[in-house]
């Protein structure tokens, strides 16, 4: 664990290529390749305290999630498949743009960070239609739904997304959150939402609240 | 434009514009009538933004672009393939909600134009969208990060023959072309000639001139709507557009997730790009001012919200060129007026920064109560207005907020009635009770 200190140190700074060279250096140390990857989820979790701080903000956090896929590259022929999803998972998160809307860094974001938080995503894409929605959820069976949009019009696609749970009888297995920027209170109502976000890492602190 | 007017200082030049257009000389009004309510509102606009003098009432100016449409019950495709339909909902619009200032129809574009470029740049009803509703941009990094120096040394050149193939399906040709510059003499020019006869180059400059052929129609068959609309008597909300220099590159160059990392992994490139972009916005904004003889020049803010970043690189990578993009424009006498999105409550200081009563600042989420005590008296403001509230709301909450945004922000002037959004959608009873209530209790 002492040897990773300094690479931990490094992510959390944004120091990249000096990351990126010691992950090697490490690796070819013989350092296992689970401390690795372990040291780069605390580091990314670190990250994540400093966006709540608001010490950071987005640059950092897309900088760290890029830095630990350039470092899964590496280290994934080290690991076995189960180990680089985590621990066992906090709950099972199922978010999608909605229908209309093809945005996505928010929502790329958000999966980013909910897969390093420890929760299963299953990530549906943009512009994803409400039936859609719900029938991957019949199969996913999520704690959570994360619906996604930037525009007015995800307004009444989010509704039809919590209509369509109702109609199946899932709504009072499932949490519904929306995110986005021209999401609040009155957009949460008309949704029939349970909580409305309008960053990402609220969003992630929320959802680990349902699940806990 | 004026007589003196290199000797004028940047708020003698902005009054001197300012003046001009509110006057509506130039514009054949329909009526005497018309002509005094296009004076009233223009002037509305006038006292709001110089800070002189408290204006009758509060200008209630929402923002839109294809809302007029949804509420004429025309899709987004009908809007942007029917120049008729689009004139004749925007001047209906203007009329029936009867605000201070309105639309500028030509934002909705034309979409057999951008058929003939293949433009992927957005997507638009009917081509990736679909039919009903409006079109959304396609973020992508068409910039690659070893293109900074080409782009800083030579914008035009770059945005010419690399951006433009990149992002236009039918220009991909011109990324053949050898630059300009051998056209300085006779033994020199024979490259750049030579290359535009070549099949492929040609075919691009054919789909260039269609798309400006057709665009020209357009406009040719939408113009009599907008001259109409200022015919009535009521100002369009800008003249120009321009951009904060950090959102250029993060919109249409790098994308915001490249762009995010380029200030860690080479930010004396992004500086450099930025700075290079700033005459280029002025001379794109003041010109479409002079073009329009409308002074307001409408700049959408994007990447520099709260959340986005940290002061300190607000500080040090988005403000200053815009900065110098406003204090540019309003040396040319344009009238910057910065549509804030997102929340802007960390960041109301560096706005104070601008001269006093040279720049409008319209907001989406910023605390407008914050907003006042920072920049009353300093900068007209106005926006703050939740656009959730006219699409999924009642009209008494419409009236409601509309009048504790009032009691909060309306001051002795300085303030412009506004919607946190640039309106793609909106209902008939809400709009009208949000204009309505502005006119009535923003009596001052």
């Amino acid at each position: 664990m002492q040897d990773t200190r300094a690479l931990i140190e490094d992510i959390v700074e944004m120091k990249e290529e000096q990351a990126l060279a010691k992950t090697q250096q490490l690796l070819a140390q013989g350092v296992p390749a689970l401390d690795l990857f372990d040291a780069y989820r605390k580091a990314l979790e670190e990250v994540g305290k400093r966006y709540e701080k608001q010490i950071y903000f987005i640059p950092e956090l897309i900088l760290g999630g890029r830095m630990m896929q350039s470092a899964l590259e590496i280290i994934k022929p080290h690991l076995d498949h189960a180990t680089t999803k985590g621990p066992s998972k906090l709950g099972k998160v199922l978010i999608a743009t909605v229908a209309g809307d093809i945005h996505d860094i928010g929502k790329n974001m958000v999966t980013m960070l909910m897969d390093i938080s420890g929760f299963e995503v299953l990530d549906l894409g943009v512009d994803v239609p409400a039936e859609k929605i719900v029938a991957e959820a019949k199969g996913f069976r999520p704690d959570i739904v994360g619906l996604s949009g930037l525009l007015t019009l995800a307004f009444d696609s989010m509704k039809a997304v919590v209509g369509n749970l109702a109609e199946s009888g899932m709504r009072n297995t499932v949490k519904v959150i929306i995110g986005g920027g021209q999401m609040d209170d009155q957009v949460c109502k008309y949704v029939g939402a349970d909580a409305f976000v309008t960053d990402a890492v609220a969003g992630i602190n929320i959802c680990k609240g349902w699940v806990s | 434009m004026t007589e003196g007017w290199e000797n004028l200082s940047s708020s003698q030049r902005q009054e001197a514009f300012l003046a001009k257009w509110a006057s509506g000389e130039g514009i054949p009004f329909v009526s005497e009538e018309a002509k005094a309510s296009y004076q009233y509102r223009a002037g509305l606009i006038k006292d709001a933004v110089t800070l002189k003098k408290t204006p009758d009432r509060v200008p209630v100016v929402p923002l839109a672009i294809f809302a007029p449409v949804m509420l004429y019950g025309y899709s987004g495709m009908q809007a942007m393939y029917d120049p008729h339909i689009l004139g004749k909902v925007c001047l209906d619009y203007t009329r029936d909600y009867d605000v201070d200032a309105t639309v500028i129809p030509p934002m909705v574009m034309y979409g057999p134009a951008l058929d003939v470029l293949g433009y992927q740049l957005y997507k638009w009803p009917g081509h990736g969208i679909k039919e009903e509703l409006s079109y959304q941009f396609v973020e992508k990094e068409y910039m690659k990060a070893e293109d900074y120096d080409h782009f800083i040394a030579d914008p035009s050149d770059y945005w010419f023959r690399v951006w433009l193939p990149r992002t236009h399906g039918s220009l991909e040709p011109l990324a053949q072309l050898p630059p300009l510059y051998g056209t300085m003499e006779l033994p020199m020019a024979g490259p750049w000639l030579c290359s535009l006869g070549a099949p492929p180059i040609q075919e691009a400059y054919k789909a260039l001139l269609e798309a400006g052929r057709v665009s020209f129609e357009w406009i040719q068959a939408l113009g009599p709507y907008i001259g109409q609309m200022v015919a009535s008597g009521y100002p369009i909300y800008a003249g120009g557009v321009a951009k904060a220099p950090f959102d250029v590159l993060g919109d249409s160059f790098r994308g915001t997730t490249e762009l995010m990392m380029d200030l860690y992994r080479r930010p004396e490139k992004v500086l450099a790009a930025a700075d290079r972009l700033v005459p280029l916005m002025i001379g794109m904004g003041a010109g479409g001012a002079a073009a329009n003889n409308n002074p307001l020049v409408f700049i959408p803010l994007h990447k520099g919200a709260d959340g986005f970043m940290s002061n300190e690189q607000f500080e040090k990578f988005y403000w200053p060129s815009l900065k110098k993009v406003i204090i540019g424009l309003a040396e040319n006498g344009c009238v910057p007026c910065c549509f804030v999105e997102g929340g802007y409550n960390q960041r109301l200081e560096y706005l104070a920064e601008v001269p006093k009563g040279e720049c409008v600042f319209i907001f989406d989420r910023t605390d407008m109560a914050k907003a006042r005590e920072v920049l009353g008296g300093k900068a007209c403001i106005g926006g703050g207005f939740p656009v959730s509230l006219i699409i999924t709301g009642t009209v008494q909450q419409v009236e409601d907020e509309t009048k504790r945004l009032l009691d909060v922000e309306a001051g002795n002037g300085g303030y412009i009635l506004s919607i946190g959004c640039a309106m793609d959608e909106a209902r008939e009873h809400t709009l009208k009770a949000f204009i309505q209530t502005g006119k009535t209790y923003g009596k001052y």
